[in-house]
This record gives C-alpha cells, sequence and structure tokens, in this order.
C-alpha cells in the first residue's frame, strides 16, 4: 500500500499550470487543450534554457517568466483572475439556482391551487376580509368581476383567489426564466476556480433549508387556520406549503447525490 | 518595442508567421522573435488566446500531433486566413507609407553658426 507522495521541491513550471488550470474557463475539453499546449511551450522553453547552460531551476523559472501571467494566456485581463470574481460567480449561480425554484415552487402551489379550487371551492382557498375593513366601491367591483355571484363576498373570494392563481402562474414564468438564465451562466462558468469557490453542495444545501422552512411555515399555518377558522382560507398556506416540501425534497436528493459523489472522488 | 503597442498587431503578425508554414504556439513565438531580430518580445502567453481567436474566426485551423515526443496543436493557416493576410498587410502597408510620409525624412541638422563671430578666425 502506498502512502502519501513525500513533498516535493518547488517546481515553478508545475505552479504555474496549476494556477492556469483554477483560473481557465470554457469547456473541459478546450481546459484540456490549452493546459497541454502552455505545458509543452513550457517545456520547450525549459529545454531551450537548459541547452544554453542554465541550471534547471533558472531554466524554468526564465520559462514561466516569459509565458507572462497567467491572465495574458486566458486573455480575459488580470481581473477575472482574480478569486472574488469566481466567488461572485458562484454566489450568482446559487442565488439564481435556489431564487428560480422558489419561483418555481409558488408556480407548482398555484397548480395545485387551481385544483383546491375546483374541489373545494374559492372560500378554501382564500378567507374574506373581515367585515367592515372594505367598502361598498370594493364590492361593486368585485361583483363587477363576477356578475354570477350570490353576494359581495363570494365575488371576493372568486376576485382573491384569482388574483392568486394569477401571481403563481407569474411566479413560475418567472421561474422558468430564472431557470434558463442559470443553465446558461453555468454552461458559460465551468471554469475550475468558479466550482470550486463554494463548497460543494453549497446550493443544494441552502435550497433545502430555505425550502424547508418555508414547507414548515406554510403547513403551520395552514393547520392553524384549518382549526381555529375550520379550513376557510387554508387552500393557499396547503398549496404554498405542499409546494414547499416538494422543493426542499427535491433539494435535499441533490444534496444527497453531491455529497455521495464528493465522497467517490 | 512596448508588448501593449505591440498586441495591436499581433493577428497580423501570427497569420504572416504562419503563412510560412505551420506550427505549434512555441514554433510561433520563436519565429516571431528571430523573424524581428529580438525586437517583438512580449508574454509569450499573450499569442494563444490570439491562436484560438483567430481559429473561431476560421482564418486558422489546428490539428494535435506529435512531435518531439510531445503531444502539439499545430496551428496553419486557412484560405480565409491567407485573404485576410493578404488584406491586412495590404492596409498596414499604406498606413505605415501613410505615416511615413507625414513624418518625413529626419531633417538634416543646420549648420551651428558661431555665437560670437569674432571669435572666429
Amino acid at each position: 500500500m502506498s502512502g502519501p507522495l513525500p513533498d516535493t521541491p518547488a517546481d515553478p513550471v508545475e505552479d504555474y499550470l496549476d494556477r492556469l488550470l483554477v483560473t481557465l474557463s470554457g469547456s473541459p475539453r478546450q481546459v484540456r487543450h490549452t493546459l497541454a499546449e502552455v505545458e509543452a511551450h513550457l517545456h520547450d522553453a525549459v529545454a531551450e534554457g537548459v541547452a544554453a547552460g542554465l541550471p534547471e531551476s533558472q531554466a524554468q523559472a526564465q520559462a514561466v517568466a516569459r509565458m507572462g501571467p497567467v491572465h495574458e494566456v486566458t486573455g480575459r485581463g488580470p481581473a477575472l483572475a482574480r478569486p472574488s470574481l469566481a466567488l461572485g460567480r458562484r454566489l450568482a449561480l446559487t442565488a439564481a439556482l435556489v431564487g428560480s425554484a422558489g419561483f418555481l415552487a409558488v408556480g407548482a402551489a398555484g397548480l395545485v391551487a387551481r385544483v383546491l379550487l375546483a374541489a373545494k371551492g374559492s372560500a378554501f382557498l382564500t378567507a374574506p376580509w373581515p367585515s367592515g375593513s372594505y367598502t361598498r366601491a370594493d364590492c361593486t367591483h368585485w361583483l363587477a368581476g363576477d356578475p354570477g355571484a350570490h353576494s359581495c363576498v363570494t365575488a371576493m373570494l372568486a376576485d382573491h383567489a384569482g388574483d392568486f392563481l394569477l401571481q403563481a402562474a407569474a411566479a413560475g414564468l418567472l421561474g422558468l426564466i430564472g431557470l434558463a438564465a442559470y443553465l446558461a451562466l453555468r454552461e458559460r462558468w465551468q471554469d475550475r476556480a468558479t466550482l470550486t469557490a463554494l463548497p460543494a453542495g453549497t446550493a443544494e444545501a441552502l435550497g433545502t433549508v430555505l425550502a424547508a422552512l418555508a414547507a414548515l411555515a406554510f403547513l403551520g399555518q395552514a393547520a392553524d387556520t384549518e382549526m381555529v377558522q375550520h379550513g376557510i382560507g387554508a387552500g393557499e398556506p396547503w398549496s404554498l406549503g405542499a409546494a414547499a416540501a416538494v422543493a426542499a425534497v427535491v433539494f435535499a436528493v441533490a444534496l444527497w447525490r453531491v455529497l455521495r459523489r464528493s465522497a467517490v472522488a | 518595442m512596448r508588448s501593449e503597442r505591440l498586441k495591436g498587431h499581433l493577428d497580423l503578425l501570427l497569420m504572416s508567421v504562419l503563412s510560412r508554414g505551420p506550427g505549434h504556439g512555441y514554433q510561433v513565438i520563436t519565429r516571431l522573435r528571430d523573424r524581428s531580430d529580438g525586437a517583438f518580445e512580449l508574454p509569450e502567453g499573450t499569442v494563444y488566446p490570439a491562436l484560438h481567436r483567430l481559429e473561431e474566426s476560421g482564418l486558422l485551423a489546428s490539428a494535435w500531433d506529435v512531435v518531439s515526443g510531445r503531444r502539439r496543436r499545430i496551428y496553419r493557416l486557412t484560405a480565409a486566413g491567407e485573404a485576410a493576410l493578404a488584406e491586412q498587410s495590404k492596409q498596414w502597408r499604406e498606413f505605415s507609407g501613410s505615416v511615413g510620409r507625414v513624418l518625413g525624412t529626419p531633417a538634416a541638422k543646420p549648420a551651428l553658426r558661431p555665437a560670437i563671430t569674432g571669435l572666429t578666425a
């Protein structure tokens, strides 16, 4: 059984290639190709220095100095080689993933609410405002939107339920746009520096925690509404809680897979 | 020559170097240095983004080969690259010719007039 490799003396060429590897962006193939090109170039330059009579260590240092800073090879300027940029990108990817998942969950809650509305009616989905908190003009407005309603309260409930479904649909659309942006950015930012700027599974862990907290809050509110108001208006928190719970499970499964991959690697 | 000034003409110079025959990155930078008698010194890493950009533009093509026991990416000028090189060379000659005419040839220094004529013999 072999033990850990003994410490090797500092090798400027190897150090340079390490720095280049964590800075290069592009597809894995582009990264491999550029790294292979630069490695061959540096070995040629070292061989030329040694042939000219330099000690190997000096030839290595000279080859690296002639190559110039890593950002010359990446062609993206020194700013883009800074770790803070990689961290910023990683944070943006995390926010895009968790945020779009949140909006998608609200969109899914709208679908659940639509089913609840059909099954149990608008009084189950949304609670009416307390009497005295709305005006006659409000009633006129609600009844105009629902001419078949028997009363102002019925029209109000239909209006509020419609608003919730519309807002949920808009959130779902935003979630889809956010998800598309996340996938595009993830495809574009595949450099190792960005990929390793945060521990593996950070986004999944954050998503799991936030979704679980949201699920607990909404499901708790729904249960409270069931008990205190006999179910009137419980549909909204039930649908939001169910969608958040599903999101938490999806994130948790994704986190488990990431952690298992990391353990295998 | 300052590398910033050189970078503005790097594409033209790289295409010109490769018009003499295919080569990998290290050969390209060596030929560039040799053909300029050492005047064109720039960070050698600069050539790679330029080579990749030219390849993406279709002016260069590359293929992997084993040279001296090591895998190398060999670049060559494409037909589009040859046309671009001819056009950019023409533009450069016109530009440098115009700059040269504006600057003119160095004027002959006027003969120094003795400050105190009385000191002359």
